[in-house]
């Protein structure tokens, strides 16, 4: 349920007018998590001059470019990395990441583990649609067994990622997942993981209808999304049996929390006590 | 020293034994007698074994090459280091090895050798570690580089508290060993 | 001497510093404010310097999880307006090139250390070389401007820093600080004082609507904007237009790409550094840097001292290379010697400008540095044109 407490929110504010019309293929994902983002950001009135979105390579990637804001879009699987110098540079600064399944958990996965880590205060969304769209659709870290690509003709034989109990295990401070089926709670997500003091991983289950939904004959926009619904529900029911959920569903909503200290605020505090004790040495 | 002189000193063991740190001892108090020094490191790469070299060059005017070439004085404390070093002795050379770690030397037809019983005495006071700081004194004494007091400034400059006396004691005892073994030599040249 | 009647009394104390330690105090000199770096030798000894350095000057430090996110830090935090560096050294510095592009391209300042090692793979870690002089210039892909400045004392180590965050800032480029691993953990007595103005980026100014993040005259610096001034630009990897978004147009492609691509040469007398010793009258002129130039500083004392007309050029900017200045420095020289520890990247360069007859090279690639006397042996066969 959406707490209508800013003004009326009206996309078109958030979004690079010039940069329309946008690249996204029909019926892709992307655009509803885009829009899902903007809106949370709406909601916490945060200053589009203060707001600073970094985004790696792949269609996710180019999302930086819509937003009207601060937008770096950086080397692929690296956008965490720059976020970090970012952040921790300018600490006044409200820093978003985008990345892809590729780009955050393959050629980027070691900055993911560090930046879940480190818990610096960064909020991660990682669009996964299964594939490496951009590239013409090749196998990715978090392809279903046995969904084709352009990579594997006979079918995934290598077992994919679950991106969030990486985060949580990693020790992020905020992890959940969302599909782009209930847009109202993506929204909140994201809202809550904005909110949240440190580091915030939120997983976007997104379809590429175009490519990786035609390889594998998954039918039209909506019947993909249809099929998220299968294949999703809430983290609440985890220990349902009766279920009309299917084997290989996913837990969605807020999956891992913790209060461990904000990186940037223990730097800044450490880094006090270092300046402190050299003023001592100094006087004496 | 007159000016354009270069003087070049090496204290050579195994890593772990201190060596650049004593070095580094060493150029603090020279440099406070207004030497310029360049002072480097040859060392493999593991913190603790394999060989060490700790190299000071000193010269009256601003070091030109600042590694060392021509060896004025090598202080030895294992046997291991005297292979890089041994081609670089300049003649006349002054090398002080360690009776211990280094008893036995290759032959050279133009040095002064004095075995001193450098980690033997670094043992006596209590600690082996300190085998560093009983070659430094020994190699200011002999070498006669700069007054005692000078090189004792810089030793409680670089030196934590709790090491403090004990480094202070093994730096004295090292200056007794290098100056009894001056004087030793003195009187033996003077028969 | 009486440190009082001393002519040097006004200056500042003479302190015994290490190369890698000149390094970290000039870069905070510069205004330096963030460090992004991975442990490796023989470069660590800055991070560590820096660790403590920094929070001391409200800066930030940070050990980031492997060599590629540590440059890729510096840039980020460079994008946000704050004077950053990294040091790595060869395995490091291989890492580093794919963001060091990024820079590059997208006008990041930003200042890179490589002491060198040596290579090649994990090579040699504790022990000096040459040979990263041409991935430093090549060693990421594509065409892209950089400049390089190779120090040669503890000394130049801390004004050269300081002049790699001024390049940097004002041309709006990554710089790397190359030095060899001798020099690097070479404690040396020096007076370094305050340090020298650096200077500041030009930040965008004006209306909002009228910033254009990539406009400028060819091979001019354009203004930045720093993110929180309300400009809300784009930063991209990829091939843009003046508007900072990206473009595939060829005649945009080619305006845009041509002004990164010369806006250095059209500063070369700003940027270009170097020094002549005795090259006038020089028959035989020695071209070195780092270690094996301060092993030619001698080798020319003993030559000229034995009645031989030597000489030296050293480029302190090696990238881009001071091509006139060597030109006119070798202008009657016979023959031209290039000792460097590596198989001869140096004397690549110094060919392409002299021609390969008159050029001889001293290279050396055992882990040892080359020794004054092997230099001076050389060029006085070549002296007697006996090479």
């Amino acid at each position: 349920m959406i707490v209508d407490s800013a003004p009326a929110f009206d996309v078109r504010e958030y979004l690079r007018k010039e940069m329309m019309p946008h690249f996204l293929c029909p019926g892709c994902g992307h655009g509803i998590a885009l829009r899902a983002l903007l809106w949370a950001l709406h909601e916490l009135k945060v200053d589009k001059d203060k707001l600073a979105v970094v985004s790696g390579i792949g269609c996710a990637g180019r999302l930086s470019a819509y937003i009207d804001a601060s937008t770096f879009h950086v080397t692929h699987g690296r956008p965490l990395a720059y976020a970090t110098g970012l952040a921790l540079a300018r600490p006044d600064l409200r820093v978003v990441v985008i990345s892809g399944d590729g780009d955050c958990l393959a050629i980027g996965g070691n900055h993911l583990i560090h930046a879940c880590r480190r818990n610096l205060k960064i909020t991660c969304l990682m669009l996964n649609n299964e594939v490496y769209g951009m590239t013409g659709g090749q196998v990715s870290p978090t392809t279903s067994e046995m969904r084709v690509t352009t990579t594997t003709p006979l079918g995934n034989s290598e077992p994919h990622f679950d991106a969030c109990a990486l985060a949580a295990a990693a020790g992020a401070g905020f992890v959940g997942r969302e599909g782009t089926r209930h847009v109202p709670k993506l929204a909140e997500l994201m809202l809550a993981g904005l909110e949240h003091p440190g580091f915030s991983f939120i997983e976007v289950l997104s379809d590429c209808t175009e490519i990786f939904g035609r390889k594998n004959e998954m039918g039209s926009s909506s019947e993909m999304i249809l099929r998220q619904k299968s294949e999703l529900r809430p983290e609440a029911y985890r220990d349902t049996v009766d279920t009309p959920f299917r084997a290989n569903e996913l837990p969605t909503g807020v999956l891992a929390k913790n209060a461990r200290p904000e990186y940037g605020a223990a730097y800044r505090k450490a880094a006090a006590a270092i300046k402190a004790a050299a003023a001592k040495k100094g006087r004496k | 020293m007159k000016p354009g002189d270069r003087i070049e000193l090496r204290i050579a063991g195994t890593g772990g034994q201190g060596l650049i740190l004593s070095g580094k001892m060493l150029a603090e108090a020279l440099a406070t007698l207004g030497r310029h020094i360049a002072q480097s490191q040859t060392y493999e790469p593991t913190s603790r074994g394999g060989f060490c070299n700790s190299d000071l060059v000193v010269s009256e005017t601003e070091v030109d090459y600042p590694l060392a070439t021509k060896l004025d004085c090598l202080v030895l404390l294992d046997r291991l280091a005297i292979k890089p070093s041994w081609a670089l002795l300049k003649p006349g050379a002054l090398v002080i090895h360690d009776t211990r770690l280094c008893p036995e030397l290759p032959p050279h037809a133009n040095i002064q050798a004095y075995a001193l019983p450098l980690s033997r005495t670094a043992i006596d006071l209590g600690s082996e570690r300190v085998a560093n700081m009983v070659a430094l004194g020994a190699l200011v004494a002999l070498a006669r580089l700069c007054p005692r007091n000078t090189l004792e400034q810089a030793v409680r400059a670089e030196t934590p508290k709790s090491f403090l006396e004990i480094n202070l004691d093994a730096l004295g005892a090292g200056f007794a060993l290098g100056e009894q073994a001056s004087t030793a030599s003195a009187a033996a040249l003077a028969r | 001497m009486n440190a009082a009647d001393s002519p040097l009394a006004a200056r500042p104390a003479v302190q015994l510093v290490s190369g890698n330690h000149a390094c970290a105090l000039g870069a905070v000199a510069a205004g330096c404010r963030f460090f992004a770096g991975y442990p490796i030798t023989p470069s660590s000894e800055i991070a560590e310097r820096l660790s403590r350095a920094l929070p001391e000057v409200d800066g930030v430090f940070v050990q980031m999880e492997d060599e590629l996110a540590s440059m890729a830090a510096v840039i980020g935090a460079s994008m946000g307006g704050v004077k950053a560096m990294t040091a790595t050294s060869g395995p490091g510095f291989s890492l580093k090139q794919e963001n060091l592009g990024y820079a590059a391209g997208a006008e990041i300042p930003c200042v890179i250390v490589n002491v060198m090692r040596g290579g090649p793979s994990t090579g040699m870690p504790t022990r000096p070389s040459q040979a990263d002089i041409m991935q430093s210039r090549w060693g990421s892909h594509g065409d892209y401007p950089i400049i390089v400045l190779t120090p040669a004392s503890v000394r130049e180590i801390y004004t050269e820093t300081i002049r790699a965050f001024a390049l940097a800032e004002k041309f709006r480029t990554p710089v790397i600080l190359l030095y060899d691993q001798a020099i690097a953990q070479l404690t040396e007595t020096v007076q370094l004082g305050d340090g020298m103005p650096c200077a500041e980026r030009l930040w965008a100014s004006g209306a909002r609507e009228a910033y254009r993040p990539y406009a400028a005259a060819p091979g001019a610096v354009p203004a930045m904007a720093r993110p929180g001034d309300g400009y809300r630009s784009h930063t991209t990897g990829l091939n843009h237009a003046e508007d900072g978004f990206p473009t595939q147009h060829p005649e945009t492609v080619e305006r845009n790409l041509g002004r990164l691509l010369t806006k250095l040469d059209s500063h070369l007398e700003e940027i270009a550094s170097w020094e002549c010793i005795d090259c006038e009258d020089a028959d035989v002129l020695i071209v070195a840097i780092g270690i094996s130039a301060r092993a030619s500083r001698r080798a020319l004392e003993q030559c000229r001292s034995r009645g031989l007309r030597v000489g030296l050029f050293r480029p302190l900017t090696l990238w881009p290379f001071p091509e006139n200045a060597l030109q006119a420095a070798a202008a009657h020289a016979r023959s031209v010697l290039v000792p460097e520890l590596n198989t001869g990247q140096l004397r690549l360069e110094v060919e392409r400008l002299l021609g390969r007859d008159r050029v001889a090279g001293l290279h050396r690639i055992d882990g040892e540095p080359i020794a004054p006397e092997q230099i001076a042996a050389r060029a006085e066969s070549l002296a007697k044109g006996t090479p």
